[in-house]
């Protein structure tokens, strides 16, 4: 996985790229969101349009990532879904879990 | 071992995460190989790299002088994907059912479940030299 990120508005927003994996991945994703977090940030889109697909070791990283930043007292934000993550967010209930949007704009004027 | 061997269709590789990419390189491209489609090979490597992460880290301790070795098969339209670890073997059902209330943002324990949903049989064995698990998918 390949990570970049900016910040729009006080949101940042981050656009993993390839696979969701394990290894690596995490301690990236998780690094990435604590330097937001240290600098204040605690709004976040993960723009998944660029993510091939995500394995349960993925998802177990971008669970993280949500109670890291809920924990933090932000909140954490799903946008570009793909149909194959999609279809594991539904099969492992977990679209009950994250607030997903079909765009980063849409995502982005969500918060509150 | 000092990183991956590939021979004809079986790659092995120390116990370490890092090599995980090598892994899934080596499976979508031999899967490319024979023609399957990108969503079915998607389906594939989700599930296998899932268990060579499970072997990896639950099997193998993360121990690199122990190897993990995936073994890709096919029989006409049927592929067949063997992970084989050195791990002291595991029962698979005591794993917690993932989509319980309660278990819902637990980071792990629902790769079972994601495997057996996307290939078409999952097998599990402890064997004295450790853990196989045999996956098969007819594309």
């Amino acid at each position: 996985m390949k990570l970049s990120d900016r910040v729009e508005n006080g949101v940042a927003i981050l656009e993993p790229a390839g696979k969701i994996m394990g290894g690596s991945d995490a301690t990236l994703l998780h690094e990435r969101l604590h330097e937001h977090i240290d600098k204040g940030v605690k709004k976040v889109v993960i723009d998944l349009s660029g993510v091939d697909w995500v394995n349960s070791t993925g998802l177990g990283i971008l669970i993280s990532g949500l109670t890291t930043i809920k924990s933090n007292g932000g909140q954490l934000k799903l946008a570009n879904v793909t149909e194959k993550i999609q279809s594991l967010l539904t099969i492992t209930k977990l679209v009950t879990v994250f607030d997903s949007h079909d765009t980063v704009e849409s995502a982005l004027s969500s918060f509150e | 071992m000092d990183g991956p061997i590939i021979k004809d269709n079986t790659i092995t590789i120390p116990s370490d995460q890092d090599y995980l990419v090598a892994v899934d390189d080596f499976l979508e491209g031999t899967l490319r190989g024979f023609g399957v489609d990108e969503s079915t090979i998607a389906d594939i490597a989700i599930s296998v790299t899932e268990v060579v992460n499970n072997g990896i880290i639950h099997g193998n301790k993360c121990d690199p002088s122990k190897a993990l070795t995936l073994q890709i098969a096919r029989s006409g339209s049927t592929l067949k994907f063997v992970v084989s670890d050195e791990g002291e073997g595991f029962d698979p059902s005591c794993v917690d059912d993932p989509l319980k209330e309660e278990n819902l943002l637990k980071e792990v324990g629902r790769g079972i479940f994601i495997i057996r949903s996307l290939m078409d049989k999952v097998e599990f064995e402890n064997t004295p030299e450790g853990v196989r698990v045999t996956m098969t998918k007819t594309v």
